[in-house]
């Protein structure tokens, strides 16, 4: 089968230069679970040409209640094995890569070679924070996501903005631990990532820049803030 | 003094939304929290007026008091 119309619905949204750019892009997703599922998931979908897998845990069935990538018949596999499989019976022109194993702030050179963005689906607030770390060293644009039952939060950090830091540096573990996450939440959070990831990729300005939306899906408010 | 009192995400299970309090002058943000039953350590994000501020902040009249919990799931 031919697969040339495959990105005609995003015309108009895209040009075919924003898709070429899309196509020559490549963005490294660290975490595999509830946010990085759907972040992957749209990735391939609209098109950018190689994703980066990262995340060390295999799927269990407390997984099913919202990580896309897990079904009745994967449980016990990595997280990010079962991605690529899905990843690649959705848009077999993106190239995967995996990698087994948690995020460490040493192996951050290797992981992000040769990537042009990354996108944080991590569970831990103090993972997220070396996660900037990285990438600021490494010149690399970071759009970060956090989730916690009904609520999330989501911006962009460039290098040099400390936005992670100055939002995550703080306070106890994340009331996730109490609250849980529902399938709707990484949903919503992961799908905003990508719009924000896409404009980066396309030479749009970010909107979340020095910024965080506020999430609450149980009141429906969607709010930003500075961050000054 | 009134002050403004926002809460978000699970602050407001309980609790309330938005508050406009009366406050005696030289009330820190810490007297707020201890009214409202919420830990130092729970806050993650804390705003006055739109920017960062601590828990030994002296809140003047007039001012927005915003308290984040911390969200840190994936």
């Amino acid at each position: 089968m031919k697969f040339e119309s495959r990105y005609a619905r995003n015309k108009k949204t895209l040009n075919d230069e924003d898709q070429l750019k899309l196509t020559n892009s490549c963005v490294a997703i660290v975490g595999c679970g509830g946010l990085g599922g759907y972040i992957a998931e749209e990735l391939a979908r609209i098109g950018v040409g190689r994703l980066v897998l990262i995340d060390g845990d295999r799927l269990e069935v407390s997984n099913l209640n919202r990580q896309i990538m897990a079904t009745e018949l994967n449980i016990g596999q990595w997280k990010v094995e079962a991605a690529r499989a899905r990843l690649q019976s959705v848009n077999s022109e993106v190239k995967i890569e995996v990698v087994r194993g948690w995020f460490e702030e040493e192996k951050g050179p290797e992981l992000f070679r040769s990537v042009d963005l990354v996108c944080d689906a991590l569970d831990s607030r103090q993972g997220r924070v070396i996660l900037e770390r990285v990438c600021h060293l490494m010149n690399l644009p970071l759009v970060f996501a956090s989730i916690a039952g009904w609520f999330g939060q989501l911006g962009v950090s460039l290098p040099g903005d400390f936005s992670v830091s100055r939002l995550f540096g703080h306070g106890e573990e994340g009331v996730e631990m109490a609250w849980g996450n529902p399938a709707f939440t990484p949903a919503v959070l992961g799908s905003l990532s990508v719009a924000e990831t896409v404009k980066l990729l396309i030479g749009l300005k970010p909107s979340l820049r020095h910024a965080w939306l506020q999430v609450d899906l149980l009141s429906m408010e969607f709010e930003r803030f500075e961050i000054q | 003094m009134r002050v403004t009192i926002k809460l978000f995400a699970t602050f407001r299970d309980g609790r309330f939304k938005v508050e406009e309090r009366e406050l005696s002058e030289g009330c820190r943000v810490l007297d707020v929290l201890q009214s409202i039953n919420i830990k130092p350590e729970e806050i993650a994000i804390c705003y006055i007026n739109g920017k960062d501020a601590n828990e030994n902040r002296v809140l003047n009249e007039g001012d927005t008091l915003a308290l984040f919990p911390p969200v840190g799931g994936g």
